[in-house]
């Protein structure tokens, strides 16, 4: 006749053991709580850190779709206005139309000389539908002085860096050359109407907006574009949308389309995309840490205890009770932990998400191509799920003692 | 300075003395380059050539330009075809030279970057056009070999820059030593990397000068084109107007 199922408060007596050696506990559960409070910043840091790259690259450089004539981007070094797309306004008005496309921006992308007060030097001329760029570009957010540039006028709005360099401020005049579509000498005079600040150094020191109508004049490419970026209403959809554009453009460029997804554009980008699994190895590594610390400070609890488990086990406590125990302990001091923890990695990431963490001083240095204010983004899924993972981490890691705790004889037990 | 030299900005250009002076196997590589100096020191010229931009793709880009020259120094050069391109001129002094393009509407010197830019689309560098070195005062020079091209023996100097700035700093030329003209050249960083590649050819007795009439050049770090220069017209003691070589005759026209 088998005896009957007791039951055995474990919780309760977890929750109790927890309380016997405060110091102790207090060590274990900091080990999970600085983990927990680690990855939710940690986290929310590198979100949106990687957020802040792709939403600057899909800006400034890649859209979620570009669409460019071939051999355009093999020849990136020298931006050949040559290889442009003939009625790339008009293939941007036909791209906006395609289901699931938020918006399709023709950009003229050229090197220019750029002369100013008897000095002179390279720039990237740029030139943009304003309009239709106040959400992208957002040229007007990086605006410092002066005014936006007004389609249909010789005006430039004007990186803040290139400008000091060359001793031009707002009302002065540049002129511009670069090569044409016809490989010919092209120019243009213009009035200084801004000047720009994007925190992306590398721009400020050489980004000249004009208007999309003045950059076609300059470079005899009327109608036309050097590229045309693509949004999709939702990132995440950037594969259904490359897959109808490369459609829509087929046969429309001579000599050629290049339509890429901005995963596809550089070696930054595809590392992007794959961060994901990338950084949680990092997280896990850094839950196996604090694991490591809980199975230590458990191992030490459990030799305290061997006459208390000894008598446990005189009493009829079964081993697989013993492990319960300890290990539901576990769980315990790592809820305790990882509540703790989580709550204040939320507390810092909603702060300094709201705040934003300043790097100007280290971007201008290292000529960081993306903003230079960083805004850690906190998700619920990541405040639960390191209180869950901190859980489940020193539960795991409490095995290891239990086991020990479980093969204890009592007899043994009781003579230690 | 000829047209040749203008457009090109060759340096080994070209032009040599008219009589047989010490035979080549008596000359030493510094009077090489010394013959070569005095015959770049034209009085004046004056000169059309064609520009020609063969593309790799088969297209070419054919453009037509007018020279005016006084000295080494002093430079004027206008396009006059295609279209587009006409009107656009360009003025070197010394070392120094601007760009005029009728839409811009006001003169820019040419400096720092732009000067490694292709002029006019073409393989050769507005650095080429201005810089206007001494063979013999700027470059020391061996004698590395005799040779024959094209059926003409040569004799194959190698040039290394005795100031820095130059955008050479060190060259190969092949030099005809019947007529005293450069008839291949290779011009190299101070790495030792090969930049750009000239071959001269169509060389016409003028006066009492040769010239070469044609040049081919590759810049070997613009793989897309090939350049030929061609001068359809060249004329030499030419009385040039007072005012030609200012910003102001730049800006306003002939």
């Amino acid at each position: 006749m088998s005896e009957p199922r007791r039951r055995v408060p474990f919780l309760r007596l977890a929750w109790r053991n927890a309380h016997r050696s405060i110091r102790r506990t207090a060590l274990t559960a900091s080990a999970v709580m600085v983990a927990a409070a680690a990855v939710v910043f940690g986290r929310g840091y590198v979100r949106g850190a990687l957020g802040n790259i792709s939403d600057t690259f899909w800006r400034t450089e890649t859209g979620h779709v570009r669409v460019r004539r071939e051999g355009f981007t093999a020849r990136e070094r020298s931006l050949p206005a040559h290889l442009s797309i003939p009625g790339g306004v008009a293939l941007a008005r036909d791209l906006a139309r395609l289901p699931g496309v938020r918006a399709a921006l023709p950009r003229i992308r050229a090197f220019a000389l750029v002369d100013g007060a008897g000095a002179n030097r390279g720039g990237l001329l740029l030139g943009l539908d304003l309009a239709l760029e106040a959400d992208f570009w957002r040229p007007q957010g990086m605006l410092v002085a002066g005014r936006l540039p007004v389609p249909g006028r010789a005006e430039a709005l004007v990186g803040e860096g290139i400008a000091r360099k060359l001793g031009v401020g707002v009302g002065d005049s540049l002129t511009l050359l670069g090569q044409t579509s016809f490989r010919s000498l092209g120019g243009l005079r213009v009035a200084v109407a801004g000047l720009a600040r994007s925190g992306m150094t590398f721009l400020d020191n050489a980004m000249l907006i004009v208007p999309l109508d003045q950059a076609q004049a300059m470079l005899d490419l009327a109608g036309g574009a050097t590229e045309v970026l693509v949004f999709a209403a939702d990132a995440d959809q950037a594969d259904v949308v490359l897959a109808r554009v490369q459609e829509a453009v087929r046969g429309r460029i001579p000599g050629g389309a290049e339509v890429k997804a901005w995963w596809q554009q550089s070696q930054l980008m595809r590392l992007l995309a794959s961060s994901d699994a990338m950084m949680a190895i990092v997280w896990g590594l850094l839950l196996l840490m604090s694991g490591l610390v809980v199975v230590n400070t458990m191992l030490m609890a459990v030799m305290e205890r061997t006459r208390e488990f000894g008598t446990q086990a005189a009493l009829g406590m079964r081993r697989g009770d013993v492990v319960r125990l300890v290990v539901e302990e576990g769980a315990v001091i790592g809820a305790l932990g990882g509540a703790v923890g989580a709550a204040i990695g939320s507390a810092i990431t909603l702060f300094l998400g709201s705040t934003g963490i300043d790097f100007s001083a280290y971007s201008r240095a290292m000529a960081l191509p993306f903003s230079p204010v960083v805004y850690p983004a906190w998700t619920w899924v990541d405040a639960l799920g390191s209180v869950a993972l901190g859980t489940l981490a020193a539960g795991l890691a409490a095995l290891v003692p239990a086991r020990r705790a479980a093969r204890l004889q009592p007899a043994e037990a009781l003579r230690t | 300075m000829t047209v040749i030299r203008t457009a090109a900005g060759v340096v080994a250009v070209v032009a040599a003395l008219s009589w047989v002076g010490p035979s080549a196997a008596q000359v030493t590589a510094r009077e090489v380059l010394e013959r070569l100096d005095a015959n770049m020191t034209i009085r004046t010229a004056r000169s059309r050539a064609e520009l020609v931009v063969h593309y790799r793709d088969g297209d070419d880009r054919t453009m037509t330009f007018e020279s005016w020259d006084r000295g080494t120094d002093q430079s004027f050069l206008e396009f006059t075809a295609p279209e587009r391109d006409a009107g656009s001129r360009f003025l070197r002094l010394g070392d120094a030279m601007w760009i005029f393009l009728p839409r811009v509407g006001k003169s820019v010197r040419i400096q720092g970057h732009m000067l490694r830019q292709g002029f006019m689309g073409s393989d050769f560098s507005y650095g080429d056009a201005s810089e206007n070195p001494s063979m013999a005062a700027d470059y020391d020079a061996v004698i590395e070999r005799r040779d024959t091209v094209e059926g003409r023996q040569v004799m194959v100097l190698a040039l290394t820059a005795r100031r820095p700035n130059l955008s050479y700093p060190r060259r190969r030329v092949w030099v005809d030593v019947e007529r005293w003209v450069p008839l291949r050249e290779e011009r190299f960083a101070a790495s030792g990397r090969l930049l750009k590649t000239a071959a001269f050819s169509d060389v016409r007795r003028l006066a009492d000068r040769w010239y070469p009439f044609r040049i081919e050049l590759d810049d070997a770090l613009q793989t897309e084109t090939t350049t030929t220069l061609r001068v359809l017209e060249l004329r030499l003691g030419v009385s040039l107007p007072a005012d030609i070589f200012t910003l102001r005759h730049l800006e306003g026209g002939r």
